[in-house]
């Protein structure tokens, strides 16, 4: 009896195995790749400014200044490394113009090397007068 | 013979061993795994594209960071416009839409830099802000001769719809670039510093009226 006790706990852990398979598949690629780190996220006013992928690995951003000088936009971001590694963001800012519409052609993308507990601001401008609000891409390396 | 050699198989599966019963599941596990991975395959969907072959060549993103080697690259480029042309915008020097020129961009680095490149992106994005207008540039001015020439002095056209001679406007303000360079490199390690300045001229002053530098640094490690 006992062998046959062995077979169904062997059975059982093999569904387990195989509902874990079909979740994993289930899930989307970004879903697998995620997972929070301990940093204080950033204040609402600036999430919904960041348009981030993938794990943020202890980079955060908690604050942006913005003004329009000379009629553009002219917009600061302080990326915060809240861990002692150092970190590569890739980020470049997206231009929107009052109706949402992209205003130019895009910026390129920008490596930034923000060490550990560094504060690194980056710096950005308008292409023209009808940039109205901006989203800040970026993803951590 | 008797049945039970001949047919020894038939008699053992009668009865359920946990060694069967583990090939059984296993069986099972490794079925669920194949539908689940033919399941993937079928979700592929073709893509509208003429290739020869999918590995060879593919577009990628233009404004993606460029890292293949700390040569001068698009990346510098695109960042050293970027940098300029924000600057420029931010400062205000273009109230009331002056007209500009492009003047000499100087590499001084130890690369072949094509150094127009980079004035051509700076100037692409400045006309399209729309805060200024550019004039024929030394480099452009022959083309622009060339076709006066031809409308007022070959007889081809009517009177009245040729461009005038001597309506051009001058540029209030001229550009001059530069590119320089250094270059450390060891054994190990190779560290490439570009600076890119860019200074506005007023032609009819000498004076310069707004200067700005794009610092780029690069290191490779072997």
């Amino acid at each position: 009896m006992k062998p046959l006790l062995h077979t169904s706990a062997l059975r059982g852990a093999m569904a387990a195995a195989l509902a874990g398979a079909a979740l994993l598949a289930a899930l989307p690629a970004n879903a697998q790749l995620f997972r929070s780190d301990n940093a204080a996220p950033s204040p609402p006013a600036v999430a919904a400014k960041l348009a981030t992928r993938g794990e943020m690995k202890g980079i955060r951003v908690y604050e942006m200044r913005v003004v329009r000088r000379n009629d553009v936009l002219v917009v600061e971001a302080d990326f915060n490394n809240t861990m002692n590694d150092d970190r590569f963001v890739y980020y470049r800012f997206k231009w929107v113009d009052a109706g949402g519409m992209q205003v130019g052609d895009g910026e390129g993308w920008k490596q930034l090397k923000v060490m550990g507990q560094q504060v690194q601001t980056v710096k950005a401008v308008a292409p023209n007068s009808n940039g109205a609000d901006f989203r800040l891409e970026f993803n951590v390396e | 013979m008797t049945p039970t050699t001949t047919h020894p198989t038939r008699t053992q599966t009668t009865e359920p061993t946990p060694m069967h019963a583990i090939r059984r599941t296993t069986l099972l596990a490794l079925a669920g795994l194949a539908v689940l991975a033919s399941g993937c395959e079928t979700n592929k969907v073709s893509s509208p594209v003429v290739r020869f072959d999918r590995q060879t060549t593919n577009y990628g993103d233009a404004k993606a960071v460029e890292l293949v080697t700390n040569e001068f690259g698009s990346t510098d480029l695109q960042m050293i416009a970027e940098k300029m042309t924000g600057s420029l915008l931010e400062t205000g020097i273009f109230q009331g839409r002056p007209t500009v020129t492009i003047s000499t961009v100087k590499n001084k680095t130890s690369e072949y830099i094509d150094t127009t490149n980079v004035m051509n992106s700076i100037q692409t994005a400045l006309v399209k802000s729309g805060k200024v207008r550019f004039t024929r540039s030394i480099q452009e001015m022959q083309a622009g001769v060339d076709e006066l020439t031809r409308q007022n002095q070959s007889g081809l056209y009517k009177q009245g719809t040729t461009a005038k001679v001597g309506n051009m406007t001058a540029a209030k303000y001229s550009v001059e670039g530069e590119l320089t360079s250094i270059v450390k490199q060891s054994s190990q390690t190779k560290d490439v510093y570009y600076k890119f300045t860019l200074k506005l001229f007023d032609v009819s002053e000498g004076t310069i009226e707004w200067q700005d530098e794009k610092e780029i640094r690069k290191t490779t490690k072997k």
